[in-house]
């Protein structure tokens, strides 16, 4: 009961009409996306910028939210794919001039074939001792982003990152203002869920949601669960990746200071607040976590002391993080939430 | 080039003493409790800013800000070990993690919303130094070695003859054994936390003269030391992390002198990978305890 911080073992058996609360998700979903559509009329740039950072840091979250939510293992290492990804795209951009969209694809696997060699060993280990051996991992890309000067500049980081140009032949376009990188990003970030939203359906999917719920089990049916477990470890790196180039292009500048625990925080806090292993979880997670306390332009400081108080509040009070709230909020509107709540 | 090979390994047992002396809370905490306490090189950094609180706004004497540092850091353990520590026993290892995780970002951050991101001057301590022969060290740092000893002859002698000692090795090899033979289990894991906890405090204290500069986010790199002590020691093994501790000091030191000074914070983690890998039971035991 307490411990179901990260056992979503099930999604809650259907307490009502099944179909009512659907269309009201479904609604809410459509209602979102025709709010996003629609932000870059009403918000100005300093808000748009909040709103692309939100959506930057979906990515890794829904990396972290596949680890985590499909296969249980809590990495740490989020933040240095994140990096990994930010440091390729911009070398790419700075050395060859490439466009933005290969050193997107680029940056996706780079992150996704480092995390081949470090997923190999970390992955023998367990519970604390896997945590213990991923936060390693953080140390060690910031100590080689600051001493590989060569290649990474060390401290002075690398600036002049080009804005993405997206063109086809001589056709060539800069995305410069704000609203646009909005659009691009909002695309980019969709096609992201869509694509994390497949794999978790595929039969792939259904193997990963094996191996969380009961891996021995799952292995004697034949599930390969190491290489499930390893593939698992790749893809999250790859959405981190994606993550990282976007951040690289965005802010045009990239410096060891991505590999600071900020960014791994900040990760870790979208997954478990909005709802390990919901697609909407981490949705929420990083407009709530992101987008909410960049626009109150809240101090770095005082929002890791939120992050902290946050992460108690998960850990006592609400295991199962934001989502189920919202699905709550989503039951009453559809007129069945007056009846009393805990009959299960 | 002998009596610089032999200062790098004497500075580097005092480094590695003020791992082991963290370690040593960190890995009791983990004995009983189960979980690691991400937020425990925080404790040492809140020691050092308490004295140097103290020593700067109360002009109060070094000797006299090591026990105030000490208390006023042992006041917010026993908070934070009703109001978060107690309530983790039995609960899943991403608990205690998270609920620690959560704990150190709130401290380091207070603690630099609350006196500036920057370095702060760590004066006082005694400075004097002590010569054997044609090598020669500071009082503090005689001092600092002493009181490892101490300490950790100090935990022997509590673990193996005290009433709480007893409890607490009871505690780490069964807590439903303890429940039903009438020990507190609640009260043995905060006094154990605050047994942690002061002995970091301390440790930091100590310490602040040596390093002179003291900045908010000092115990975060700390505590990951730490882990690879505790690893190295063997999950729960006190005596094991005096040993290891000091071995990861001599070997961080070896290399600062060898190979280059950036690459010393690395060789914590280089350790702590291998160990976690080749031997995750600790160097010193044969069996698995994690």
């Amino acid at each position: 009961m307490k411990q179901a911080i990260l056992s979503t073992t099930t999604l809650d058996t259907p307490r009502m009409p099944a179909t009512r609360v659907a269309a009201v998700n479904w609604s809410a979903c459509a209602a979102g996306v025709a709010a996003l559509l629609c932000a870059p009329l009403f918000l100005g740039d300093y808000y748009l910028h909040a709103m692309v950072l939100a959506m930057i840091f979906l990515l890794p979250a829904l990396g972290l939210n596949l680890i985590l939510g499909y296969t249980g293992m809590l990495s740490l290492a989020q933040g240095v794919f994140f990096g990994l990804g930010a440091y390729a795209s911009a070398l790419m951009s700075i050395h060859f001039g490439t466009p933005f969209l290969v050193n997107f694809i680029v940056a996706g696997l780079v992150a996704g074939l480092v995390a081949l060699p470090l997923g190999i060993p970390a992955l023998r280990l367990r519970d604390t001792s896997f945590v213990m051996c991923t936060l390693g991992m953080v140390v060690i890309a910031q100590m080689v982003s600051k001493n590989w000067i060569d290649l990474t500049r060390g401290d002075m980081g690398l600036s002049g990152v080009a804005r993405p140009r997206l063109g086809f032949g001589d056709w060539v376009y800069t995305v410069i203002k704000a609203p646009e990188y909005f659009y691009l990003v909002l695309a980019l970030a969709a096609l992201a869920v869509a694509a994390f939203v497949a794999l978790i359906r595929s039969p792939a999917g259904r193997c990963m949601v094996a191996i969380r719920d009961n891996e021995t089990l799952a292995e004697s049916l034949g599930v390969p669960t190491w290489t499930y477990k390893l593939l698992v470890f790749m893809l999250s790196a790859v959405f981190a990746g994606l993550g990282g180039s976007l951040y690289a292009h965005f802010s045009t500048v990239v410096s060891p200071l991505v590999f600071q625990a900020y960014y791994s925080n900040t990760i870790l806090i979208i997954v478990l607040g909005g709802g390990v292993g919901k697609v909407p979880g981490a949705i929420i997670g990083s407009f709530v976590f992101v987008a909410v306390s960049e626009a109150l332009r809240i101090t770095p400081e005082l929002r890791m002391v939120i992050y902290g108080f946050v992460l108690l509040g998960l850990v006592f009070l609400f295991p199962q993080g934001l989502a189920p709230l919202f699905q709550r909020a989503a039951e009453r509107i559809a007129g069945i939430g007056k009846g009393p709540r805990d009959v299960r | 080039m002998s009596s610089f090979l032999f200062e790098q390994i004497v500075n580097g047992i005092i480094t590695g003493s003020v791992y082991a002396l963290v370690a040593a809370g960190m890995t009791m905490i983990f004995g009983v409790l189960r979980a690691i306490n991400f937020a425990h090189g925080e404790y040492y950094m809140l020691g050092t800013f308490a004295a140097w609180w103290v020593m700067s706004k109360l002009m109060v004497d070094y000797s006299l800000a090591i026990v105030a540092g000490v208390a006023i850091v042992s006041v917010i353990a026993v908070l934070i070990g009703r109001s978060v520590m107690q309530r983790l026993i039995g609960q899943p290892f991403q608990a205690g993690v998270l609920a620690t995780l959560g704990l150190s970002l709130i401290l380091q951050n207070v603690v630099i919303l609350a006196f500036g991101g920057g370095y702060k001057v760590f004066s006082g301590g005694w400075l004097e130094p002590i010569e054997l022969g044609d090598f020669g060290m500071s009082q503090q740092r005689v001092i600092l070695v002493v009181v490892t000893v101490a300490v950790f002859a100090g935990l022997e002698w509590m673990v193996r003859s005290t009433r709480l000692g007893r409890s607490i090795r009871a505690v780490s090899q069964n807590i439903e054994c303890c429940q039903v033979n009438g020990i507190d289990v609640e009260q043995v894991v905060r006094r154990t936390f605050l047994i942690g906890v002061a002995i970091a405090a301390l440790s930091g204290i100590l310490t602040g003269p040596i390093n002179v500069s003291i900045y908010g986010g000092m115990g975060e790199s700390i505590t990951l030391k730490t882990f690879a002590v505790i690893v190295m020691g063997g999950m729960g093994n006190v005596r094991g992390t005096l040993i290891a501790g000091c071995l990861l000091g001599v070997v961080e030191s070896l290399v600062a002198g060898f190979i280059g000074l950036q690459y010393r914070d690395s060789v914590g983690f280089i350790v702590l990978l291998l160990m976690l890998m080749f031997r995750p039971h600790g160097l010193f035991s044969s069996k698995a305890r994690f």
